[in-house]
């Protein structure tokens, strides 16, 4: 199932906004019982055919793991973020780091949260070092991490720690932007 | 001939920032020499003990860290069975959010009884760039870096393929290290 598919179903609430001068039906805020649950989990080629299946889309892909701080503070911010642009193209995708044996700590968390995003969990086992190339082989571990892609899948920008919201906002919207 | 000293004055606190964070030594490069005190106040000098030992097993490590402490018993299992093998770990804390009391205690909690140390200001961890926790570095007698990277390759499973172990066994045969470099995966190290 696409992701945004997923988006699409987070229905309840419709907002209207203004982007690039145009008014859109926002994404809504209210969500489906399926984004407050992990969708599934992710190894480096999972990873990779997750991120080809939102061409088209622009994609912010964040690690976050319920032991984090500020991931756990940014948190619905990326909601929020989901939820103002993916009408019109964003697509938020979360990767939990969390090990197995805190499957269900992470399950509460999202039961919590109820994001507007469809999250997964890194997949336990093998080798650390596929899965790094295949985020960013600048990453470590960190978090919260962040990579943003535009709709052709090549990735623009990669954000250590904490989004910075009005930066990472800016350059969604420029690359939302019909060209 | 203002913007000429504007220059120069950027050109020297430039030349101080570049300097506070030094580049990672290489593999077969010296090792960066440093003292630090350990958590229960014996002196510490990397120089003195690489060649007093095979090896120098540096693991910068964390009290609060999930990933650092998934690896709790294996840094314990690991300093004991080396350690009749001539070999050395020994723990450095540089996160500024973890005191001594919380590293002692920590230490105490996990049975490790290799030297731990508090890296003030992560000056250590700033001579070695290491960012994460857990970070290994090996060192020889002669103070050459010979591996730097993880303990196991699946940052979540102990028991997955031993890097370090490898790294050990391959280097007290007297054989090459087959894998010398690998990417750490963990924590930022929490710096000043």
């Amino acid at each position: 199932m696409r992701l945004s598919a997923v988006s699409s179903r987070l229905s309840a609430r419709a907002a209207a906004f203004t982007l690039f001068g145009l008014s859109f039906v926002a994404s809504p805020g209210t969500l489906s019982g399926d984004a407050s649950q992990l969708v599934g989990e992710l190894d480096a080629a999972g990873l990779r055919q997750t991120l080809a299946r939102e061409k088209g889309r622009v994609v912010l892909l964040n690690f976050w793991a319920t032991w984090c701080v500020p991931c756990r503070e940014e948190f619905p911010e990326l909601s929020k973020l989901q939820n103002k642009y993916g009408a019109v193209g964003l697509q938020l995708i979360g990767v939990s780091t969390d090990f197995a044996k805190v499957r269900p700590a992470v399950q509460k968390f999202l039961a919590e949260q109820r994001p507007s995003f469809p999250n997964y969990r890194k997949k336990s086992g093998g080798d650390d070092q596929p899965f790094i190339e295949a985020v960013d082989s600048s990453w470590g571990g960190e978090l919260p991490f962040s990579v943003l892609y535009d709709r052709s899948g090549k990735k623009v920008r990669v954000y250590s720690g904490s989004l910075p919201l009005a930066a990472a906002e800016r350059e969604i919207r420029k690359l939302l932007a019909p060209r | 001939m203002r913007s000429l000293r504007s220059i120069l004055v950027l050109a020297a606190l430039c030349a101080l920032a570049c300097n506070a964070v030094a580049e990672a030594p290489a593999i077969g490069a010296a090792a960066p020499d440093f003292r630090l005190t350990t958590i229960d106040e014996k002196a510490f000098s990397l120089s003195s003990e690489a060649k007093g030992h095979k090896a120098v097993v540096l693991m910068f490590i964390s009290t609060q860290c999930p990933y650092s402490n998934a690896y709790n018993g294996q840094m314990k299992d690991l300093a004991s069975a080396y350690a009749s093998r001539g070999v050395l770990f020994v723990g450095i804390n540089s996160n500024k959010t973890e005191d001594s009391a919380a590293v002692g205690a920590h230490a105490k909690t996990n049975g490790h009884t290799f030297p731990i140390m508090k890296d003030p200001d992560n000056k250590v961890a700033d001579l070695y760039d290491a960012r994460r926790t857990p970070e290994v570095y090996v060192i020889d007698p002669g103070g050459k870096l010979r591996y730097h990277g993880r303990i196991t390759e699946d940052h979540e499973n102990p028991a997955s393929s031993p890097d370090l172990k490898n790294a050990l066994d391959s280097y007290l045969a007297g054989k090459p290290i087959a894998r010398t470099e690998t990417k750490a995966f963990g924590c930022t190290i929490k710096r000043v």
